[in-house]
């Protein structure tokens, strides 16, 4: 074996951890300047706002971003306030016992099944049993059965990490178990509720397989008037204008994507600055 | 004399380990009862039972009964036993809020006061009782983690006066705390004892000595002796006690 000197091998593991930051973070902005590079030229006021025309060939993505949007955010309303419940009661009031250890092992595998596998699923139960048809609620229903086990994860994760010591200060001084989390637990564990509401809502508007056979179509000529209604999607969309419409102009396959990817980095961003705001004022 | 509280065989457990072996002890109103003892005695247990603390932890069980008042504690609900039985914890804990939020939380939440000008009064009088408004009337409104561990630990007692109990348990409320910031600590607790019950844990015999009237002297979960703290000091009944006392052991 060779020794390494200690300055040596500072060095040296320097180089190797800084290299490995490095090649996580290339691929990222290699994508991101190609796709800012060749979709760039596509992005107009008329692109965004206008449905398609000639077979998708030119006119804008409107009803794509609408639908990916109105999938999104309905996904995010029925998520929300069941997984941040579910988390509470895990959290805070299960007691360990087999039936709770079955259901957090169930919560864990459900976030390794494949995307395809809810879509399945999600068109057997939503859109033929339950009879919603290909719409808008089947889609967000399929995502939210996928997203259910990452916002539980990460809620209970940002439960936790309000000090134990908060609770039994509150506890004590007679308060009740529902007004200390309601008053002490929930406002100090919102940020890290928000960042896991920030992954999910990138996860899943990029998501292409759930919401392919729920709620998105190759083409609908108006915007979605009701929840009822199928719509297109952004993920689909791109799918669909590269690699199933002949002659199509780059720029726009570029475009919808840079759309798509600015779409989730915005969302992202505002819920960033909340965290940020709660980070800020927060006071331990 | 008449008895607060009233511990009849009492036995805690920790998954199923024995903690606190058939205690039986009484709380005189209006006194300091000290319970001393080394690491492992059973006292912080003790305490932790007498509000129902350590019924949140789903390994503890117990067996015996405690009488507050006449009433037995296990039977009445959590959140009102503990509600007139108050707790200042080892590390002072303020809530993650303001000095006046503090103080406000609990009787909010319990509904004990309304109106704006009884909450400030209410504020300002747990404040002067905890000997601590001079600090603090002035930035009532800022966090109370600024605070010094000191200032936090007599904040923490503000907020227990505030829900107006009738006994306050001490666990060694000044581990934390430098001899300035104790005695003052000590000082409010000499004067609560006019009003309230006080149960007082702590691992510093010369702090049992200078401000309990009654030590109880706990060793591997059981009641070694109680006495009156100038008694026990003086002349203690049992050996273990007085080798504790005197620092042979422990």
């Amino acid at each position: 074996m060779i020794r390494l000197s200690p300055k040596l091998s500072q060095k040296l593991s320097y180089i190797l951890l800084f290299m490995a930051t490095i090649l996580a973070i290339v691929p990222v902005l290699v994508i991101m300047f190609l796709i800012v590079k060749n979709g760039a030229s596509a992005i107009s006021w008329e692109f965004l706002t206008s449905m398609p025309k000639d077979g998708m060939r030119s006119g804008g993505i409107l009803p794509a971003i609408v639908g990916t949007f109105a999938i999104v955010m309905c996904a995010v309303v029925i998520t929300l306030p069941i997984g941040v419940c579910a988390a509470i009661y895990l959290n805070e009031y299960a007691k360990d016992n087999f039936l709770t250890r079955v259901i957090k092992l169930a919560i864990v595998n459900l976030a390794g099944i494949p995307s395809v596998v809810y879509g399945l699923f999600g068109l057997g139960i939503f859109v033929m049993f339950f009879k919603l048809g290909v719409s808008i609620i089947a889609g967000a229903l399929t995502l939210s059965i996928m997203e259910l086990p990452v916002i539980i994860t990460t809620s209970r994760n940002a439960l936790n990490s309000v000090p134990k010591s908060f609770r039994e200060a509150s506890l004590s001084l007679g308060v009740s178990r529902w007004q200390t989390i309601r008053h002490i637990v929930l406002p100090n564990a919102l940020p890290g509720i928000l960042t896991g509401t920030i992954l999910s809502i990138a996860r899943i508007s990029g998501e292409t397989a759930p919401i392919l056979f729920t709620a998105a179509a190759f083409y609908v000529p108006h915007l979605p008037k009701s929840i009822f209604d199928q719509v297109m999607a952004l993920p689909y969309h791109l799918y669909i204008i590269s690699t199933q419409i002949p002659n199509m102009p780059k720029n726009i396959i570029y475009g919808t994507a840079l759309v798509l990817m600015m779409m989730v980095l915005s969302i992202s961003f505002v819920a960033i600055f909340a965290r940020v705001y709660f980070r800020k004022h927060r006071k331990w | 004399m008449v008895n607060k509280i009233e511990v009849k065989n009492l036995s805690c457990f920790y998954n199923k380990k024995c903690v606190l072996d058939s205690l039986s002890i009484n709380v005189v109103k209006n006194e300091i009862l000290s319970v001393i003892g080394p690491a492992n005695s059973g006292k912080t247990t003790f305490l932790r039972t007498l509000n129902r603390m350590s019924d949140l932890d789903v390994s503890f069980s117990r067996m015996g009964e405690v009488f507050l008042d006449g009433e037995n504690i296990f039977n009445v609900n959590m959140e009102s036993l503990r509600r007139r039985v108050g707790m200042l914890f080892a590390m002072p804990i303020p809530l993650p809020m303001s000095v006046y939020d503090n103080i406000v939380y609990a009787p909010k939440r319990l509904g004990l006061i309304n109106k704006k000008s009884d909450i400030d009064a209410l504020v300002e009088q747990s404040l002067k009782d905890a000997s601590l408004w001079n600090d603090v009337k002035d930035r009532l409104h800022t966090s109370a983690m600024k605070m010094s561990g000191g200032q936090q630990q007599r904040l923490c007692i503000a907020r227990i006066l505030a829900i107006n109990p009738e006994v306050i348990l001490f666990d060694e409320p000044c581990s934390g705390l430098d001899p300035v910031s104790t005695a003052k600590v000590e000082e409010s607790m000499l004067e609560l004892k006019q009003k309230y019950t006080i149960v007082l844990v702590t691992n510093n015999v010369k702090q049992a000595s200078r401000v309990s009237d009654r030590t109880a002297f706990f060793l591997m979960g059981k009641l070694i002796e109680v006495d009156k703290t100038g008694e026990l000091f003086v002349s203690p009944k049992e050996k273990q006690t007085e080798g504790y006392i005197t620092g042979r052991f422990g």
